[in-house]
């Protein structure tokens, strides 16, 4: 009882969000390294190349975070990312017999590929709420699963996208729109759209509810189920459309495309200030968390500071400083 | 303040505390005397929690000083104030979970033979100070497995278990039945003959009047009076802390006419293993009260009639069956349960007010895909201007708010889609007078407006003084419906406790 | 007694006695330890080792050929443990994980009166194995080296994509080194690309972005090379440097036999090594002498010239 109201500094006419603020000082410091390791790390070049390269994770990790947002997890995206990009490109093989190496096959495939991340996200989250098993078992489960196929459907080696339609494909990861890279734009747009969800929706303001207390949310008519499979389909979605990217840039998928991938996704999102046990989610967190991974990788390619043999507990520890920064200055609100 | 003679065991002098820039105590001074029982009464956010804290070693006081023994000290936490023979039993459990009684009870203080436990020890101690309490709990059962009362009764034996001098209690009785809140004052007067000071709080001032020797009463953090208890009446106590008149704690009642429409029916309801056979009506403007024990199934009736367990039997509504499969579907028949889970199930403790005043009725403030900041902040709006809901500001976390703010919240909450049955689960519990007091007139207006409403409560003043019939259960079954002048406290624990049944057959 | 055959030699020799044997059906079972897919290289090594057990169980109808791909080390143990106390083999044909941590596993094989073939990496005790099929790690990377350092002349600026952090990797690059070392050939800077595609065309793209003047990759594998090539066409620097792979990938070697400026040429490890390890195994119960010995397969290298003998278009890898 006497709950004592806690002492509150007094407000300015516009004050900053320092939880998004915290992730955003954090990559700056980075930028700040990177600048210091190399001259060459703020050239244009570089620098494109890295925030394109963060994109199939950025954009997986928009899904993630409706997923972690209410409550749930999916170690799957990565075996899943594999899985997509592998029928999408049988797809498309198989397509260009019917309509040749063109724009109409590759647009198909694409299509392909979305439903195919839906279905996967769709089963997941089926799995998940109707037989009422941890999501973390769930999509342990199905990452073995979706891994597999992919081995199985490449035969163990490695599928080829036909190199006509590569050449069509190609430009999707390559070339842009006023010097910005395709996959920024759909970065973009995915990041919009996902914040208006997020946030304006309210399907995102259930996403919150459920992560935040699963019961309240069910003494409050809210339809659970339904709610967290949904997250686990926009997930799949984002998966897929990241493979919509991924594919043209090397035109191949095998047993090692996505490795790890769901890590790296649930990484991105906690440096991004989404709580992990769910209730509070930040999608322009989540990508500047990406994009924080993509620069210590880069920044770790072009320094010769410590022997290659040291670079994953670099790594470790400058995400584990990151996500501390992050948060000694998020508690200081 | 009367002289006193002796030195009392621990006292406060001049005690004031702020967070930040908020004073929450003023100028407090207290003496606990040995064999003596004080209690500290107000109103909720009256200071009392501090005050105990300080007390116990919890918080440091930001001036005056606590005094052991007529020494000043200064305690550095709650375990040096424990080693000191100052023992506060908290609200919120202490107990290790998956430990067993005995554990818990010498828990960082384990007898040891040699090397080894000395379990046959430990297990006879803490059979002895079980047994003192009246607690039929075995010193070998696993205290997630026991009841809410049966754990609070281990955290007493294990206070009880050290060399204690100060024993503060905070609301001990709030979750513990008749019998077991008997026990309790017995061992409390056991241990007022071993010369232990004990502080009580609570807000039951019928307890306060059985088992205080002395009363103070806070109000907004300030010292209003400490006097013999013998001088105050409970009226006098319930002035002190509101600082008016509670002339009309309950409102005029107004049962409806027999004519009135039945709203609800319910035909042999169960939930299995929980509830059997239980049959009622309600009627537009009714209010029908639920008595009973602790654990005589009440919220697990209710909470199977809107859906939240899987129940059997019939449920009409308005002379229709409805099959009510879950709280979407109470929803849209307009029925609507505020659960006696506040922190657990009522309210997202994280989030700021507005998001919990309109998550119920989000389909209808916001009809299309988007949210409508414009319709939560009205909402927000009539939740402030209703029901009185007091928050220095609306961006607060709910988790901030006091416990009264917090049910009135509730309340609005489900208020949003305009329900016609509305379903009380405690709606009182651990709130101070004053805001029970506008409670009760909330649900009375509901029912002036043609609502109709459940109340299930274990306070039978409340029940009593709130309800037109009142519906009796024991151990899952209804053992009688009570209306007019049988809606008394005898009758209602003669029916609670199995010494009266009737055959209830259909509604009654 | 020490015998060194050619890959292809090995397996007409193998097919030759195995089907004057074959009316003998002896009952023999044979497990097939490997790693599983993890890799393109490793994908290749499990495809030949599935399409050798059908192969060979069809030709000895006694035969029975168990393959279990493992995804690592302690898994791989657990299998052995399994094949010898479930399957009851006769014969264990094994590519370790590591040398070290499998070597005391496969002596457990041994005790039980197993034939025992390591295949690839040795163990630490040779006693134990009956026959060796060899790959040779070190000569990859020694021919890579010295094929560098004579097309540079011993003079210019190197980078070097190394695989996983492993023995083999480990071994590949210490030749590599021994034999550019005394040259005036300078290795700008060494990351892991862990044999993977996605990783060779980062690791790539930021040598690019780092160092403006590049003469040779050394790639070590063909899996990585693939990354490789697709950052240097985004950069548009194909023209200033070559590439080194490894493996024997069918599309590297294709480019090779078309001249590929970039992909002058490539070194052969070839999966399909298990094959012939199996080949053998099954050789010693069904040709009636028994088979010991070691058998090195040799990390040759493929050119322009060469490169049509190394060419399979039907294989997978």
């Amino acid at each position: 009882m006497t709950a004592v109201p806690q002492p509150k500094p007094a407000r300015l006419p516009f004050r900053l969000d320092l939880r998004l603020a915290a992730p955003l000082i954090a990559l700056v410091a980075l930028f700040i390294l990177g600048a210091l390791v190399n001259s060459a790390f703020l050239s244009t070049g570089n620098l494109t190349n890295v925030l394109t390269r963060s994109a199939f994770i950025a954009i997986i990790a928009v899904g993630a975070t409706f997923v972690i947002t209410a409550g749930g997890l999916d170690l799957s995206v990565g075996a899943m990312a594999a899985f997509v990009s592998g029928v999408m490109i049988i797809a498309m093989n198989w397509l260009m017999r019917e309509f040749g190496a063109g724009w109409g096959t590759v647009v198909l495939g694409m299509l392909v590929g979305i439903v195919v991340g839906a279905a996967a996200g769709l089963v997941n989250g089926l799995v998940i709420t109707r037989g009422r098993i941890e999501a973390f078992i769930v999509t342990l489960g199905t990452m073995g699963i979706y891994r597999s196929l992919v081995t199985y459907l490449a035969d163990g080696g490695t599928l080829s996208l036909n190199t006509q339609l590569r050449a069509v494909y190609r430009p999707v990861y390559y070339e842009g729109m006023l010097g910005i890279p395709w996959p920024l734009w759909v970065l973009a747009v995915v990041g919009a759209v996902g914040a208006m969800l997020l946030y304006f929706t309210r399907f995102g303001r259930y996403c919150f509810a459920i992560g935040s207390n699963e019961d309240v949310a069910r003494y409050s008519a809210i339809n659970i189920d339904r709610i967290k499979t949904l997250t686990y389909v926009l997930q799949g979605v984002c998966v897929a459309i990241a493979c919509l990217i991924y594919v043209p840039r090397l035109g191949s998928a095998s047993a090692t495309t996505g490795l790890l991938w769901e890590l790296e996704a649930i990484t991105a999102v906690i440096i991004g200030g989404t709580a992990l046990k769910g209730g509070y989610g930040r999608i322009g967190g989540s990508i500047i968390g990406a994009v924080t991974l993509a620069l210590i990788g880069n920044i770790m390619n072009l320094s010769n500071m410590v022997s290659e043999y040291l670079n994953g507990a670099v790594q470790g520890l400058i995400i584990v400083a990151a996500v501390l920064l992050q948060r000694s200055i998020a508690a200081r609100k | 303040m009367d002289p006193q003679a002796e030195t009392p065991v621990l006292a406060v002098v001049g005690v004031a505390k702020s967070f930040g820039p908020v004073q929450v105590l003023h100028q407090i001074g207290l003496r606990l005397e040995a064999g003596q029982v004080h209690a500290i009464i107000g109103e909720n956010g009256a200071g009392k929690s501090t005050l105990m804290k300080i007390l116990s070693g919890y918080h440091h006081p930001t001036e005056g000083q606590v005094v052991l023994d007529g020494q000043p000290i200064t305690l550095s936490g709650g375990p040096d104030g424990e080693a000191r023979g100052i023992v506060l039993i908290h609200q919120e459990f202490n107990l290790a979970e998956h430990l067993t009684v005995e554990e818990n009870i010498f828990l960082g203080r384990e007898l040891t033979r040699g090397p080894f436990l000395d379990k046959a020890r430990m297990r006879r101690m803490t059979r002895e100070w079980l047994d003192a309490l009246e607690c039929r709990v075995p010193a070998t059962a696993r205290v997630a497995d026991l009841s809410v009362s049966d754990k609070q009764m281990v955290e007493i034996a294990k206070a009880t278990s050290r060399r204690l001098r100060v024993l503060i209690m905070d609301e001990p009785t709030a979750v513990l039945t008749p019998t077991e809140a008997a026990a309790l004052f017995r061992l409390i007067d056991r241990l007022k003959a071993q010369g232990v000071a004990i502080a009580y709080i609570s807000h039951k001032l019928d307890e306060v009047k059985a088992v205080a020797d002395r009363v103070t009463v806070l109000r907004d953090g300030r010292l209003v009076a400490s006097r013999a208890a013998a001088e105050l009446s409970q009226d006098d106590m319930a002035h002190l802390m509101v600082g008016r008149e509670l002339a009309d704690l309950y409102p005029a009642k107004a049962p409806p006419s027999a004519e009135a429409e039945v709203v609800l029916e319910v035909a042999g309801l169960g939930v299995p293993g929980l509830v059997e056979g239980v049959s009622f009506a309600l009627r537009r403007g009714e209010i029908l009260g639920f008595a009973g024990l602790i654990g005589a199934g009440r919220t697990e009736l209710v909470e199977g009639l809107v859906g939240l367990r899987p129940k059997t039997g019939r449920v009409r509504r308005r002379g229709r069956e409805v099959a009510l499969r879950d709280a979407r579907d109470a929803v849209a028949e307009r029925i609507v349960y505020l659960t006696e889970d506040r922190k657990g199930k009522g309210l997202l403790l994280d989030m700021q007010m507005a998001p919990n005043v309109t998550l119920l009725a989000l389909d209808r403030l916001c009809p299309g895909p988007f949210l409508d900041a414009r319709a939560e902040t009205k909402a927000l709006d009539r939740a402030v201007a209703t029901f009185d809901v007091r928050a220095g500001r609306r961006d607060l976390a709910v988790r901030a708010l006091s416990g009264g703010n917090q049910q009135k919240l509730m309340l609005a909450k489900v208020m949003e889609i305009d329900p016609e049955i509305v379903i009380f689960d405690e709606p009182t519990r651990g709130i101070d007078i004053g805001t029970k007091q506008q409670i009760y007139h909330f649900i009375a207006e509901a029912a002036a407006q043609g609502r109709a409403c459940i109340v299930i409560s274990s306070e039978l003043p409340e029940v009593i003084g709130l309800c037109h019939r009142v519906a009796v259960m024991r151990a899952g079954r209804l053992a009688g419906i009570l209306e007019g002048g049988d809606v008394n406290e005898g009758e209602i624990v003669r029916y609670a406790t199995g010494l009266k049944t009737s055959e209830m057959k259909g509604a009654a | 007694m020490l015998r060194k055959i050619g890959l292809t030699a090995a397996l007409a020799t193998a097919l030759m006695i195995g089907q004057a044997a074959a009316q003998e059906a002896k009952n023999v079972v044979m497990g097939v330890s490997i790693p599983a897919a993890t890799h393109g290289w490793a994908g290749g090594l499990n495809f030949h080792a599935k399409r050798t057990a059908e192969l060979l169980q069809k030709r000895y109808p006694g035969l029975k050929v168990i393959v279990k791909p493992a995804a690592s080390a302690t898994v791989q143990a657990n299998d052995l443990e399994d094949l010898v106390t479930v399957q009851k083999i006769n014969a264990l044909v094994v590519l370790p994980f590591e040398s070290d941590p499998l070597t005391a596993p496969v002596q457990q094989v041994k005790k039980s009166g197993a034939f025992i073939t390591v295949v690839d990496r040795g163990l630490k005790d040779p006693t134990i194995q009956d026959v060796y099929v060899a790959g040779n790690n070190p000569e990859l990377g020694r021919v890579s080296g010295e094929y560098i350092k004579g097309r540079l002349n011993g003079k210019g600026n190197i980078v070097v994509l190394r695989g996983i952090p492993t023995v083999i990797d480990d071994e590949r690059v210490k030749a590599f080194e021994e034999a550019i070392k005394g040259t005036e050939i300078k290795v700008l800077d060494k990351q892991y690309a862990n044999w993977n595609r996605d990783d060779g065309f980062k690791v790539m793209q930021d040598y690019l972005a780092r160092f403006p003047k590049i003469d040779a990759v050394w790639a070590q594998d063909d899996d990585i090379a693939v990354g490789v090539l697709e950052a240097l066409k985004q950069a548009k620097r194909e023209g200033e440097m070559f590439v080194v792979g490894g493996a024997g990938m069918k599309e590297m070697i294709k480019r090779v036999m078309d001249g590929d400026k970039l992909i002058p040429v490539d070194v052969l490890y070839p999966p399909a090594m298990i094959s012939t390890a199996m080949e053998v195994t099954a050789l010693n119960f069904y040709a009636g002498a028994p088979v010991r010995g070691t058998y090195v397969i040799g990390a040759p290298l493929i050119t322009k010239e060469n490169a049509k003998e190394y060419y399979f278009p039907d294989s997978p890898f």
